[in-house]
């Protein structure tokens, strides 16, 4: 009260000596930026502390241990399906190679089928057929708006458990066979020789890239056009075709065949690794059809008409007009959904895949009790996958950056 | 002058146009122009229909017209049709462990007044002339989990508690008083009680409002002081209730911190820059079920020994963390997205960091992260799926638990179908809404 009695002179007549400075410091923003971060670091150093020696009582109390030395331990177990070579009794290292070459090869070809898909539906969406773009676009809706895990639960209990038993298997092409027990596929077997197909093969993928520079420093120079992408396709495919009768097809294939009650040889994936492929490319197909349909309508109408307008071939406008515009909208998310695909494929452990979640984070981690050291290598492993995946998009986006002015 | 003798003056007068060919009009036209505009357009069509009729035709006739509706257990639907039709009885059956879990049946009203509660605290945001809406979104966002814990939770409420759902039926009671005020009066329901107590000047006004409020506070709290609910704990949750629970947690959360995430990684000020950039990478770069299996595993490690945290909580807080994440590059996006004059105007308008952000920047990128941020929320609804993997009873766990009844033995696919479409209609409509939104709020945007 007596505050707002007193006349408006005083607050003038006040002294400006300590009250100014010190407000004047309290709103200077270094000052303030300084007291903030002091701040929110001795919150963050504090909760780690606090987290960290929590977790060190807690584990001497329970007889945990946090080192890595459990990793050439035995680890007893079994594993369902291995990638690579593993035996009973191998160590934990070796289990976590093997999760991560499993999760590997789902992700890959995941990223396979999920890409032709997608492309077929996104163009689809663009169709000029009215029945094919509902169709395509109810196709997107429903999956899309429907969780992943239970599309794969549902493969895996609705579709690939009930398949017939291995005697009535289906045939798929005369080279696949479908049945309870999973898929079975002829398994190559190299035989003498074989390395210098192999050999050959690099030697041509080199020639072919060496022709592709070639070729476009002289468009680039004399402005004439060289069928590079022809030549290279022959040099490829043709060169260790040519090794590959000279040395009389040294490739043998180990055939699956039927005995008893179950097929024998060849290479075979388990139903839940069919489950898991086939629902992680229809869920993904989606999102990346959404892409492909958003990317190539990114690309105005006016560069198509000023294509036909200088004369360029349709065929031609799409490859060197749209396509490499669309590109440019297409590759980020693109990428960014073959990293979700990797992701999700360690939604395995709900039908029993041997990923790496599942059998290093839940089997080996209820075995070997080390909560730490395993939670730190699983997550350690995705980040890196991360990591490396956005250094190259990063790379990629400042090679296509549209340079304006 | 004879206006006979003068010639009729000459006027330019059209035929009437002809009719357009009848092939080009009507459904004719729209077929020819849409279905077979040429040979491989019609063999397209052709393949299309194939495509519809096998599916959809499959997916009719087990559904519908050789599904069972009648039946004891799934013996009887196996002797009546086989795998050919659904059994959709043993759906039927479940449909209350679906929606409520494990939750005890004499108690489920609990949860449908919760929802009724949450529905009609909601409805005054689509009410014509009712202005409070922000403060009517604000009341339910923070208040309505106030009560809706201690209705689904139950127990003995302390004193604390006592006061804090007595706030949050409070609120609902102070929103619907002032959305009724606002639709009949256009004032709010403190200047509604003022005028009709006759207050004389302005100050005697807001004493009253203030007065009014606190009333209705003692009303709320001698409701909510009386009320006994019985116990029902955490591990019991489960279902359509859980999903929508874990769901509208990580919601509520990951949008306010996605933003906070979002301005610190903008930050000029390194620490903090350095704090949310590794948050926000860290939670992005692993899949969720590896963050659920860390809390799960690792929580109890954290915490001082004795502390116990519920299954249902770890899995909630590692869902908001995860989904803020998300939410942070979201609104990254959006911020990036507003031009560097507006930063500049609000500069030189004299407000602050917080001012402008608040009133200049936020309001202009949410709107254009609309579709991103219903997106994410869309993702997170289809996630919690995932928590059926640590063992919570979400509306996909009891699902899968329909074939594990010795009476329905073996149903799994009837229930997924069933589950597949609640979800999606969920989602289906959320994106619908965002569409519809996003048309709106971009009105005037347009030209």
């Amino acid at each position: 009260m007596s505050q707002s009695s007193a006349p408006p002179t005083a607050a003038i007549r006040r002294p400006a000596t300590t009250p100014m400075r010190l407000g004047a410091f309290v709103n200077d923003a270094t000052v303030r930026a300084i007291f903030y971060q002091a701040v929110t670091f001795a919150a963050v150093v504090g909760l780690i502390w606090y987290l960290v020696s929590n977790t060190i009582a807690n584990m001497a109390t329970r007889g945990m241990s946090a080192g890595f030395d459990f990793l050439d331990v035995s680890a007893g177990f079994n594993i369902a399906f291995t990638l690579i070579p593993y035996r009973e009794g191998d160590s934990y290292l070796r289990v976590f190679q093997v999760g991560i070459a499993n999760t590997l090869l789902v992700a890959v070809i995941g990223i396979v089928f999920a890409s032709a898909l997608g492309l077929v539906v996104g163009l689809a969406r663009l169709s000029t057929n009215w029945l094919i773009r509902t169709l395509a676009r109810w196709y997107v809706e429903v999956l899309r708006n429907t969780p992943l895990l239970l599309q794969i639960i549902a493969w895996y209990f609705g579709v690939f458990n009930l398949l017939p038993r291995p005697r009535e298997s289906i045939a798929l092409g005369g080279f696949m066979w479908l049945n309870n027990r999973g898929a079975y596929f002829p398994a190559p077997v190299p035989q003498d020789g074989f390395e210098t197909v192999l050999g050959a093969l690099a030697l041509a993928v080199g020639a072919a890239i060496a022709v592709s520079v070639w070729a476009r420093r002289r468009l680039r120079e004399t402005g004439r056009a060289f069928p590079a992408g022809l030549v290279g396709f022959a040099l490829v495919a043709g060169v260790p075709l040519l090794v590959y009768l000279a040395l009389g097809a040294p490739l043998g294939w180990n055939w699956p065949a039927l005995r008893g009650f179950n097929f024998v040889g060849g290479f075979s994936v388990p139903p839940a690794f069919c489950a898991l492929v086939v629902a992680l490319s229809i869920y993904t197909s989606c999102f990346i059809a959404e892409i492909v349909r958003a990317g190539i309508q990114s690309v105005g109408h006016g560069q198509t008409e000023a294509a036909r307008a200088l004369g360029v071939k349709p065929s031609r406008t799409m490859r060197f007009i749209i396509l490499p515009q669309a590109m440019r909208v297409i590759i980020p998310p693109l990428i960014s959904q073959y990293l979700n695909l990797t992701k999700n494929s360690s939604l395995a452990i709900a039908i029993g895949f041997p990923d790496l979640v599942s059998v290093w984070m839940n089997t080996s981690l209820n075995q070997s009790g080390r909560a730490i050291p395993i939670v730190a290598m699983t997550m350690g492993f995705y980040c890196v996958v991360s990591l490396i995946v956005s250094f190259a998009l990063n790379a990629y986006n400042r090679r296509i950056l549209l340079r304006e002015r | 002058m004879s206006d006979a003798t003068r010639p009729e003056p000459l006027v330019f007068a059209p035929k009437p146009a002809d009719p357009p060919p009848p092939s080009s009009i009507g459904a004719v036209g729209w077929m020819r122009a849409n279905l077979f505009s040429s040979v491989p357009n019609a063999l397209l069509t052709f393949l299309g229909a194939w495509i519809l009729y096998v599916t959809v035709a499959a997916v009719l006739d087990w559904a519908l017209v050789k599904a069972v509706w009648e039946a004891e257990n799934r013996r009887q639907c196996l002797d009546m049709v086989g795998r050919a039709g659904a059994c959709w009885p043993g759906v039927a059956a479940w449909i209350p462990n679906l929606i409520y879990g494990l939750y005890p049946k004499d108690q489920a009203w609990r949860i449908d007044l919760g929802a009724v509660l949450l529905v009609a605290w909601a409805l005054p945001l689509w009410l014509p002339r009712v202005r409070s809406k922000v403060a009517i979104g604000l009341c339910l966002v923070l208040l309505f989990p106030l009560l809706a814990s201690y209705l689904f939770m139950g127990g003995a409420k302390g004193v604390v508690w006592t006061a804090a759902i007595a706030l949050g039926l409070a609120a609902f009671l102070w929103c619907w008083l002032t959305a009724l005020a606002e639709m009949r009066r256009g004032i709010s329901f403190g200047a509604l009680m003022a005028r009709l107590l006759g207050a004389r000047d302005d100050a005697r006004a807001a004493r009253i409002g203030q007065a009014s409020l606190l009333a209705l506070y003692l009303v709320a709290l001698a409701l909510v002081l009386p009320l006994e609910l019985v116990e029902v704990p955490t591990r019991l949750w489960g279902g359509l209730f859980l999903t929508l629970v874990i769901s509208g947690i990580g919601i509520t959360f990951s949008l306010p911190a996605g933003v906070l995430l979002a301005l610190g990684r903008r930050s000029e000020m390194p620490l903090i820059r350095v704090f949310c950039v590794t948050f926000i990478e860290l939670f992005r770069s692993v899949p969720l079920i590896t963050i659920l299996f860390m809390f799960n595993t690792m929580l109890p490690l954290f915490l001082p020994a004795g502390v116990e945290v519920n299954r249902l909580l770890r899995a909630i807080v590692a869902v908001c963390l995860f989904a803020s994440a998300y939410m942070a590059e979201i609104v990254r996006g959006g911020l990036q997205a507003i031009p560097k004059g507006q930063y500049e105007a609000a500069a030189a308008m004299g407000l602050g960091f917080w001012q402008s952000t608040g009133f200049i920047i936020l309001p202009q990128a949410l709107r254009i992260m609309i579709p991103s941020i219903v997106g994410n929320f869309i993702g997170l609804f289809k996630d919690t799926t995932l928590v059926s993997i640590i063992g919570l009873f979400d509306l996909l766990s009891m699902s899968r638990a329909v074939g594990e009844d010795t009476r329905w033995l073996g149903l799994f696919i009837e229930p997924f179908f069933f589950i597949t479409m609640i979800y999606f209609v969920f989602c289906f409509l959320m994106s619908q809404y965002s569409i519809n939104l996003e048309r709106r709020l971009g009105a005037g945007q347009r030209r």
